[in-house]
């Protein structure tokens, strides 16, 4: 709780301290994951599970569900026949009344979730009963956009591993919630933090960097998940960052860049790659079969001044792909050279196959940018085959930001955000949600401020437009839209699609819905009493499908604060 | 355990343990190294963490880390200022983030302070279309390098949103691009909203 850390309560800490750690330490002893059976240790996730993850309809093990990241559930037992009958099983509330972005991972009947602040808690997936709970001792340094949040802990072995909001990376031995390892990413004085959930794939464990709002160079790093040490680092922005000097869009659109002023810069203040930004804030997908790994970057630093990095930054807003091994650079498509209105690549990419321009069925990435568009890739060269009609409004793009501010839309939140879609390869529907979020774009120049903040100009939201969400299913093979479900306010979290016909995914007025996935109807709904903004999981124990999800609001949007995690079963 | 808990506890804890001590003013002594500054800071920042005026900021109980990087910016000339120029020039690094600490674990001191009639409704929209909350967090509280507004002089909070839209503080520019678009008057409102509002 970030509020322990703060002044009244530093003087409650230290006159109590000592008996409460003594009391953690003695319950800890006492409260700890017991699965052990007769066949074996069910607690231990082999990489052989993970790899069968998207079959597995009891585990939930990846953030987002797979490797391929499809967020597909293949159970069936709460479906579109029965959805109208789900109810609360239990409701969790954790320590922290602040923004949830977790997807809860659940092991064996064990589920492990976290909290802003990095707290991270071990609950039995039947019950909600907690069996430990672990608080990250934060450092004073923190330097992160747009809330402390965390996006949940990847798991392999006996341990999990999380990355905290002071650029550490952190393995918990998952029966006790003690600390194994625990070493610096980054140093956070720079502008480094961390949210994004670690992806685990062959002993490595995969994680990028926040950071597209500070002068830091972005980079996703493997460590070995034994014991910490760092295999290798592939930097999302080479030291040759220049790139074609592209004028157009991924859609074809100009961006009005003045080349030659750019030139001209660039001659002058040379390759602007060590402050150039490109965060990877989500997880990468995995495709076993080459052995390659699947990940997006972000907007380029400063977000809205362009003049202080000439060129096309690259590999900002783009798909990579590199070697899981190596770390070596294998393909790259970027969608938006030389960025100035932060419409980034940050939604999860997806691994499915789809079918090319000539209707061959080909290895295929989907993903989702905050332009509004569904991106469709060629798996091997990351090059583009289609992307989709525009999910939402599109206006006066690409007008250059001025000091007055220029309107334009989307607004710099997108689009598609953070939030992962879900993909059902039976429909050959990918499900995406939206924001509609007027803003005008400000520009004004200034050196980097020494690890604060650097927008180079701002972003405002235009109070007196209305504002809203959808929820959008595309034909990733022909690029349309399928269905296309309004909601009240501007959308946040992410989708679950489930082999039972669902699409499971939550809005900022704490309402938690069901659609059915062919038709996009709503077949369930509840209040949740505080913002759903996390992306929902599932899990079956004993024969019982659930369905989980944090209802805990959202700092970036401002949805109402809560703390529960809450799971879903149908009624007797 | 909520805020709210923790909140009510620390006030017993306050009641029952500090009852006779001056105020509310903090036990801890300053550690060795920052003894000589502390009482200098004091004689603005307040012995018992209320400023002795209202231009001066509350620095009891702001975020560690939000105070030395102030410091730092102060004596690297990023943030101008006649007074605290002086003061932090000769400080080594690890002195201001001693300080930082030191004062950032004494308690905010709670001023009453009542906003005027409709100066929420003004803030609310203002913290809407400046996504405040993003860095400041729901109800102002701070993190780290972003400071608590909550509580905070009206007269210190107003100064500065004026100090940055006007380009005369400079230490965080996208605070000048942001603030430039509001008016004086609602930025007066606004002070007045986060000076009546309690931390958490």
């Amino acid at each position: 709780m970030n509020a322990m850390r703060k002044g009244i309560y530093g003087f409650f800490g230290t006159a109590l301290g000592a008996g409460l750690s003594l009391m953690l330490a003695i319950s800890a002893n006492a409260q700890e994951v017991m699965n052990a059976t007769l066949y074996g240790d069910m607690g231990v996730v082999s990489q052989d599970m993970l790899n069968r993850a998207g079959s597995d309809g009891n585990n939930f093990l990846h953030t987002n569900g797979n490797y391929e990241q499809t967020r597909y559930y293949p159970a069936r037992q709460i479906n579109a026949s029965n959805v109208s009958k789900l109810r609360p099983a239990w409701i969790f509330q954790t320590e922290i009344v602040e923004t949830m972005e977790t997807t809860p991972i659940v092991v064996n009947g064990v589920m492990y979730v976290t909290t802003a602040f990095n707290h991270v808690y071990a609950l039995n997936a039947a019950t909600g009963e907690q069996i430990w709970h672990y608080k990250h001792n934060m450092g004073p340094v923190t330097t992160y956009c747009c809330g402390p949040n965390n996006r949940g802990v990847a798991i392999y072995n006996d341990r999990v591993f999380m990355g905290t909001l002071d650029a550490r990376l952190v393995a918990l031995d998952a029966k006790t919630g003690k600390v194994l390892w625990n070493k610096e990413i980054a140093d956070p004085e720079l502008g480094y933090s961390e949210t994004m959930a670690p992806t685990v794939a062959n002993g490595k464990v995969l994680i990028g960097t926040n950071g597209g709002e500070y002068g830091i160079r972005g980079f996703v790093k493997a460590y070995d998940a034994a014991n910490g040490d760092l295999l290798w680092t592939f930097y999302t922005t080479p030291e040759n960052s220049v790139g074609v000097w592209a004028t157009r869009d991924a859609t074809g659109r100009d961006m009005l860049r003045d080349i030659a002023a750019e030139k001209a810069a660039l001659a002058k203040m040379g390759d602007p790659y060590k402050t150039l930004g490109g965060g990877v804030w989500q997880n990468p997908a995995v495709d076993l079969a080459t052995n390659r790994i699947f990940f997006m970057a972000g907007n380029p630093s400063p977000d809205l001044d362009g003049s202080l990095r000439p060129g096309d930054n690259l590999y900002t807003n783009s798909l990579i792909s590199v070697d899981l091994d190596t770390g070596k650079y294998v393909c790259h498509f970027q969608y938006i050279a030389h960025d100035v209105w932060d419409l980034d690549a940050v939604s999860p990419p997806v691994l499915v196959d789809v079918k090319d321009a000539a209707g061959k069925t080909v290895p295929g990435v989907l993903h989702a940018g905050k332009t509004g568009h569904v991106y469709v890739h060629n798996r091997d060269d990351c090059s583009l085959i289609r992307f989709s009609e525009a999910m939402v409004p599109q206006e006066n793009m690409w007008v250059l930001p001025t000091k007055d501010g220029e309107r334009m839309l989307p607004g710099a939140n997108g689009g598609v955000e953070w939030s992962p879609m879900a993909v059902d390869a039976n429909l050959g529907l990918t499900y995406a949600i939206n924001l509609h979020q007027p803003m005008t774009y400000h520009v004004e120049s200034t050196p980097y401020p020494e690890g604060k903040l650097w927008l180079g100009g701002a972003f405002k939201v235009i109070a007196t437009e209305e504002q809203w969400g959808n929820v959008t299913a595309v034909d990733y093979n022909t690029g349309k839209i399928r269905w296309q479900v309004k909601t009240q306010q501007p959308m946040i979290g992410g989708v679950l699609v489930t082999a039972g016909g669902l699409v499971f995914t939550g809005e900022g007025n704490g309402q938690f819905k069901a659609y059915d996935s062919e038709t996009g109807s709503v077949l369930w709904k509840f209040q949740a009493g505080a913002g759903v903004n996390a992306p929902p999981a599932s899990y079956t124990v004993d024969g019982k499908q659930y369905i989980v999800v944090a209802a805990g609001g959202n700092t970036q949007l401002n949805y109402k604060r809560g703390n529960n995690i809450m799971a879903f079963t149908l009624a007797e | 355990m909520s805020r709210r808990v923790v909140s009510l506890f620390a006030a017993l804890v306050f009641t029952g343990v500090v009852q006779g001590a001056a105020v509310a003013r903090a036990q801890s002594a300053a550690p060795a190294g920052i003894a000589d500054q502390v009482e200098l800071c004091s004689a603005c920042h307040g012995e018992d963490g209320r400023p002795v005026n209202a231009e001066t900021p509350i620095i009891w109980g702001q975020e560690e880390y939000y105070i030395y990087v102030q410091m730092k910016d102060i004596k690297a000339g990023r943030r101008a200022s006649e007074i605290m120029s002086g003061v932090v020039a000769d400080l080594s690094r690890d002195q201001m983030r001693a300080l930082g600490k030191y004062f950032s674990q004494q308690p905010w001191p709670r001023l009453a302070f009542k906003a005027q009639e409709g100066d929420e409704a003004v803030a609310n929209t203002m913290a809407s279309a400046g996504q405040c909350a993003q860095c400041h967090l729901s109800g102002f509280d701070g993190d780290s390098r972003i400071p608590r507004a909550a509580g905070q002089t009206d007269t210190y909070l107003e100064k500065t949103m004026l100090d940055f839209k006007y380009r005369r503080r400079l230490n965080a520019p996208d605070k000048a691009s942001l603030l430039e678009t509001f008016s004086d008057n609602d930025i007066a409102a606004m002070a007045r909203y986060l000076a009546a509002l309690q931390p958490h």
